[in-house]
Formats: C-alpha cells, sequence, structure tokens
C-alpha cells in the first residue's frame, strides 16, 4: 500500500468536500475546546484553590477540627467555636521559634461581609498563590481606631472609595439589626483584588472592634456607654481575646514540633493546622465536580464523533464511482479502506490544531477580565502530559471512527466489477 | 491497418507475444444461475481487438474478468504471459496497476483531483508504470494531454470543470501513461458526437501504436470496428 499517495488522495479528497466537513471539523473543534479548557480550568482553579494561604505555616485557633478551623479563619465560612485568649497569644508571640503571628478577630460583618480585626502584620506578613503580597490599590492601610480597610470585592460591589464613611453590623448575616451606628467607620485603602477570600472581608483594627463593642457588652447598644472616637482615643482597647492566628515560623522544618506544642498547649485547648493539608482535603471534598464536569465534555465530543460518522456514511454515496475508478486503476481495497481512515484522521488533526489555538486565543484574551473580576490567575501555559494525551486520543479515535465507513468500502470495493458503478 | 473478423485461430506457442488470451472463460454471478461463457480470445501484443455485443450480453463481466477484477468459474485469462486468473486478488489488483489502463463509459475521473494528478495516477501506484515514465512523469503525462489536444489552461484545474469529449480525452491519457501492455475500453465513445468519437479513437489509436500498447475496445457500435485489427462477437451465450 501506497502511504505517500493514499495521504495525498486523502488530502485532496477532504479540501474538494470542504464545505459539508467543515461544519462537522467545527463541532469537533469546538467541543475539543470545550475539553481542553476545562481540564485547563480544573487544573488552574484548582491550583489557584490549594495557594488560597501560602506563606503561613500554622492557623492557631481554639480546640477544633481541621476544616473547621480553615473554613472560619481563611473562607469567612462559619464561626469560631471558641475564642483564644490574648495572653495565649502573647505567650506565643514569645516562642523563639514563631517568625511572625497575625491575630484575627472575628464576629461582626459588613452588608454580609465579614470583619476581620487584625494589624499591620495581616498587611505584612500575609501572602497568596506563589507567595504574592498583599497590595493596597488605592489610600494606606488603618492606622486610626475608626478606619477600615476594603477588601477588592466589597469595595467594587459597593462602589466604595476612600474616605467613605460606613456603618459595620453586630454579628454575621446580611441583615443584621444592630448596627454600630454610634461608631461609623472611614475607608482609609482597599486592597488589590487577589482572587482569594480576602477579596470579600473588611479589615479594621484590634482595637476599632474592641471600641465599637463598648456598651454592647448585653448584646445590643445600651444608650450613652458607647463611646465616641474622642473617647476611644483615651481608653485602653487591648482586646482580651482573639479568634485565631496565623503564624510563620523561622524554620519550617519544626513545623510539626510546633504544631504538637500547639495542640498539646496547657492553659488553653488550642489546635494548629497546616493550611496546605487542610486546604487539598477541602478540594478532594468539594472537587469531584470537576470530574462530572469532564465526564460531560467526554459525552459532548462523543456526539461530535457520532456526527462525523452520520456524515461520512452520508458521503458513502458520492463515493462509489471515485471508489470504482480507484480500484480499475489497480487500488487495492486496503488503500480505499486507508483512504477512509487517513481522512479521518487528518480531519481530527485539524480539529485539535484548531482547537488549540482558540483556546490559547480566548485564554489570552479572556486572562486579563478573569485576573480583574474573578482574580482567577489564568495564563497560557504549555500543555501537560495528560492534557496532550488526551488531545493525541482524538485523532485515534478519529481513525477507529473512520473504521465504520473504510470497512463498508473496503467490502464493496472487493466486489466491484468494472463499469458497474460508473454509467450502469 | 488489417481488418480481420476473427481473431487469429493459430495458437502462439510463444504466449510472451499475446497480449491477452482466455480460455473457454465462464462465470455466474449467483450459485444456481447457469453460468455465462465468454468466447477465446487471443490477442498479439500491439494489436487492437473490437468486443462486440448488445446490451446484457456480459461486456461489463468480461472486462471485469479480463481485469482481474473478478476471477473466472472455469477457463483462464492470460494477460503478457501472466496467468491472471491464477492470482490471488492482490496479486490481480497489483497486476493491473502495472500492466492495465482502463476507459468507462464515463464518469472515468477522480473528482477532487486535477487533470494532470488524474492523468498521473496510475504511476503513483504502480512503481513499473513510473518508471516507463521516467526521467519525468509529468513532462509525459504534459505529453499525452498535448498529443490528445487538452488545451494546457485545462490541466491545473478540476476534472469537472471540462467538456465530456475533454473528460474522455483524460481518462484516455491516464490509460495510456506508463505505455501498459493493454488497455480496456468500455463504451468509451457512447456518450461522444460522431465527430469527436472518430477524433477520439483515431487519438487513442494511434498513441497506444507508438508504445505497443494493445486496445480491447467494447462498443455496441458496428461502425467502429473498421478502425481494429480484429473484431469478436459477445453473443452473451450460455454454455
Amino acid at each position: 500500500m501506497n502511504i505517500r499517495l493514499t495521504l495525498s488522495l486523502a488530502l485532496a479528497s477532504l479540501w474538494h468536500r470542504r464545505r459539508v466537513l467543515a461544519l462537522v471539523c467545527l463541532t469537533l473543534t469546538l467541543s475539543i475546546s470545550l475539553l481542553l479548557g476545562i481540564q485547563y480550568l480544573r487544573t488552574e482553579v484548582r491550583h489557584s484553590f490549594t495557594s488560597t494561604v501560602s506563606g503561613t505555616d500554622l492557623i492557631i485557633g481554639a480546640r477544633s477540627g481541621q476544616l473547621n478551623l480553615l473554613l472560619y479563619t481563611v473562607f469567612h465560612i462559619g464561626d469560631p467555636t471558641n475564642n483564644v485568649s490574648w495572653d495565649t497569644f502573647q505567650s506565643l508571640e514569645d516562642d523563639a521559634r514563631i517568625d511572625w503571628l497575625i491575630p484575627i478577630s472575628l464576629g461582626d460583618s459588613y452588608r454580609g461581609y465579614r470583619v476581620v480585626g487584625t494589624d499591620a502584620r495581616f498587611l505584612e506578613h500575609f501572602q497568596y498563590g506563589q507567595g504574592t503580597a498583599l497590595e493596597l490599590g488605592e489610600g494606606r492601610w488603618f492606622e486610626g481606631v475608626f478606619e477600615v480597610v476594603l477588601g477588592a470585592r466589597v469595595a467594587r460591589e459597593f462602589g466604595h472609595a476612600t474616605g467613605d464613611s460606613i456603618v459595620l453590623s453586630h454579628g454575621a448575616g446580611r441583615t443584621s439589626f444592630s448596627n454600630h451606628e454610634q461608631t461609623p467607620f472611614t475607608v482609609s485603602g482597599i486592597l488589590e483584588s487577589t482572587g482569594t477570600p480576602v477579596d470579600q472581608a473588611v479589615y479594621v483594627s484590634l482595637a476599632g472592634i474592641e471600641a465599637m463593642h463598648v456598651g454592647w457588652e448585653s448584646g445590643v447598644a445600651i444608650p450613652g456607654r458607647t463611646l465616641t472616637p474622642d473617647q476611644a482615643s483615651e481608653r485602653d482597647l487591648t482586646p482580651s481575646n482573639l479568634s485565631a492566628a496565623y503564624a510563620g515560623l523561622k524554620q519550617r522544618l519544626l513545623t510539626f514540633q510546633v504544631q504538637r506544642d500547639i495542640n498539646q498547649f496547657n492553659r488553653e485547648p488550642l489546635s494548629a493546622i497546616l493550611p496546605g493539608v487542610a486546604l487539598s482535603e477541602l478540594w478532594r471534598l468539594m472537587g469531584q465536580f470537576e470530574n462530572v464536569l469532564l465526564a460531560i465534555t467526554g459525552l459532548v465530543i462523543i456526539t461530535s464523533f457520532i456526527g462525523l460518522v452520520a456524515v461520512l456514511l452520508s458521503i458513502q454515496a458520492q463515493r462509489a464511482h471515485e471508489i470504482s475508478i480507484l480500484r480499475a486503476t489497480g487500488a487495492s481495497p486496503r488503500l480505499i479502506a486507508a483512504l477512509q481512515v487517513f481522512e479521518c484522521v487528518v480531519l481530527g488533526l485539524v480539529a485539535c490544531a484548531l482547537a488549540l489555538a482558540l483556546s490559547a486565543l480566548l485564554v489570552s484574551a479572556l486572562g486579563p477580565w478573569l485576573q480583574s473580576q474573578y482574580g482567577l490567575q489564568i495564563r497560557l501555559r504549555p500543555l501537560n502530559t495528560s492534557e496532550w494525551m488526551l488531545l493525541a486520543a482524538v485523532p485515534v479515535v478519529a481513525g477507529l471512527v473512520g473504521l465504520i465507513p473504510a470497512l463498508g468500502a473496503w467490502f464493496r470495493s472487493r466486489s466491484i466489477t468494472l463499469g458497474s458503478a460508473p454509467g450502469e | 491497418m488489417k481488418i480481420r473478423t476473427q481473431p487469429d485461430p493459430q495458437p502462439a506457442s510463444d504466449t510472451e507475444t499475446l497480449a491477452i488470451q482466455t480460455r473457454s472463460l465462464e462465470f455466474q454471478w449467483q450459485p444456481r444461475q447457469k453460468p455465462l461463457a465468454f468466447p477465446d480470445i487471443h490477442l498479439l501484443a500491439g494489436e487492437h481487438l473490437f468486443l462486440h455485443g448488445p446490451s446484457g450480453a456480459g461486456k461489463s463481466t468480461f472486462l471485469s474478468l479480463l481485469s482481474g477484477m473478478l476471477a473466472p468459474v472455469t477457463g483462464s485469462v492470460t494477460i503478457l504471459g501472466t496467468e491472471l486468473s491464477a492470482l490471488p486478488a492482490s496479486a490481480r489488483d497489483r497486476f493491473r496497476a502495472n500492466h492495465l489502463g482502463v476507459i468507462f463509459q464515463q464518469f472515468n475521473l477522480v473528482p477532487y483531483l486535477t487533470v494532470l494528478a488524474n492523468v498521473t495516477l496510475p504511476c503513483s501506484l504502480s512503481k513499473l508504470r513510473s518508471k516507463a515514465t521516467a526521467p519525468n512523469t509529468d513532462e509525459e503525462a504534459h505529453r499525452l494531454l498535448s498529443a490528445l489536444a487538452i488545451p494546457e489552461g485545462l490541466w491545473h484545474r478540476k476534472v469537472t470543470q471540462l467538456s465530456i469529449g475533454q473528460q474522455q480525452r483524460v481518462a484516455a491519457a491516464r490509460a495510456l501513461i506508463g505505455a501498459p501492455g493493454v488497455i480496456l475500453a468500455d463504451e468509451p465513445t457512447s456518450a461522444l458526437d460522431t465527430d469527436n468519437r472518430d477524433r477520439f479513437l483515431k487519438l487513442l489509436l494511434n498513441l497506444a501504436d507508438k508504445r505497443n500498447t494493445s486496445v480491447l475496445f467494447v462498443s455496441h457500435d458496428h461502425r467502429l470496428a473498421s478502425h481494429f485489427h480484429h473484431r469478436v462477437e459477445l453473443s452473451g451465450g450460455h454454455a
């Protein structure tokens, strides 16, 4: 069998039928693009998810489960089971193995978004992604007691700018009825978008948290007992307890040792978790949807291949006389069959190339938009091995699909006689 | 040109010089059908044979047997000294590519190839015929197309842009290229008008003579017989 001839015939034949085949090729291209896109997105999203927090070696909170602690500290989902006392926090600060600590105090909200009480160490030490530090897009980090820094999403959703005055609510929830109206906060800065839950919170000082709760000891504001800004600056607003703390260690090697020591802390029941491990576990729980998505895409591809077979079979009638000419000229039934298979493989390859180009175009066009809107960092990257395998499977499957018309043509061309098809 | 109405009855002792030789050929399409019987043919290399037969006389079947696309039930087909009927199907395909040119009644050309690619198709399928056109297959195709009066402007066009007469002449060029020993022509002029028909025949036979190629020409039109050395009647009789 003559492979060069078969290939050149296949190319000429495909080009001749380009109008009919263009649609099949388009269907195939779109479904391959979808497959590539989903495969690509799921690795990027997983990557983005598991690097929601980076640089933090331990997250320390009251005794609870790993996921619970992760959910309320990092994702602001659920509530702390208990608090960590300020004394404990201070004794951790004295631990020589701990490089830095970020205090986290939760409990209030702003129009559905969590209020996080912290200090300048949050801006200084908190990292996400591949060790990216937080940056202020506008204004500066809070300094005064009644100043607030907004996450990018919060600022965008409510159209806030620096200098705006906002009122925080007592407790979590979007429709809290008890607002800290006596102690409004001024927006001092807005963080750059990060694509992490950092965007979905507002940040105030620990003193600010204390100050707005003076007079709220019974759970509601008692008139006359709340603080004015002037009074606040005169008072000692050191908190008595915190919700959690992020810790960075001097030596990574000591992580497990420090974790064990904190878990066995004598004065107070504490838990310390490794955020990377907890994030991976959380993704394992939630990540099932990606497999479902991939399965659906697989079905889409199968559908387009069925379309391809339908078109190929409908073309067969037209091909009868072409086949009898080739047979009369001395082409073997094997060559006739190979012609059909080659055509499908070439079609598959063309669709793959188009899909690659289309995906690359979409990623580079939509990348900046996704970054600014959702903080998803999606950049062009070389395909990994499994993606190449997926792509390579397309021409292979196309060749197998091509066997269906090829076998038919093979059988028919064996029984073709001279002059039986053309003209008669 | 000699005109004989009967094939030379004397069996050639040297089969090398025989283009086509058949002996008591029979074929049946269905097992229970009466087999079709075909006349014995002895055609010397370089000579041309006119095969006359009405429709339904089994012309296509006969040509399929001669070209090796069908194998006979009984009898033998020997082309250029090779007993075709004794070869397996794949060897018959190879033999056809190497030694036979075929022209149909119409729709002779592969629609998605250019005129030139259609003409050189046999050389792509057969090394032997490719060698016969050495050093340059395309130049030989050009020579044939020019000789068959196909305007040069059409050579690189799709065959669908050609008239029927032109298509048949391109088919003749394809059959002739690489100087095969035998050309089988199945009513190639039936779709042509008288002028075109005579022109086609003259060109085909003239070019075949130059290449020492035998032409076996099937037609229901008696008037064409005068162009050929021999004439055989296909009666369509059953054995």
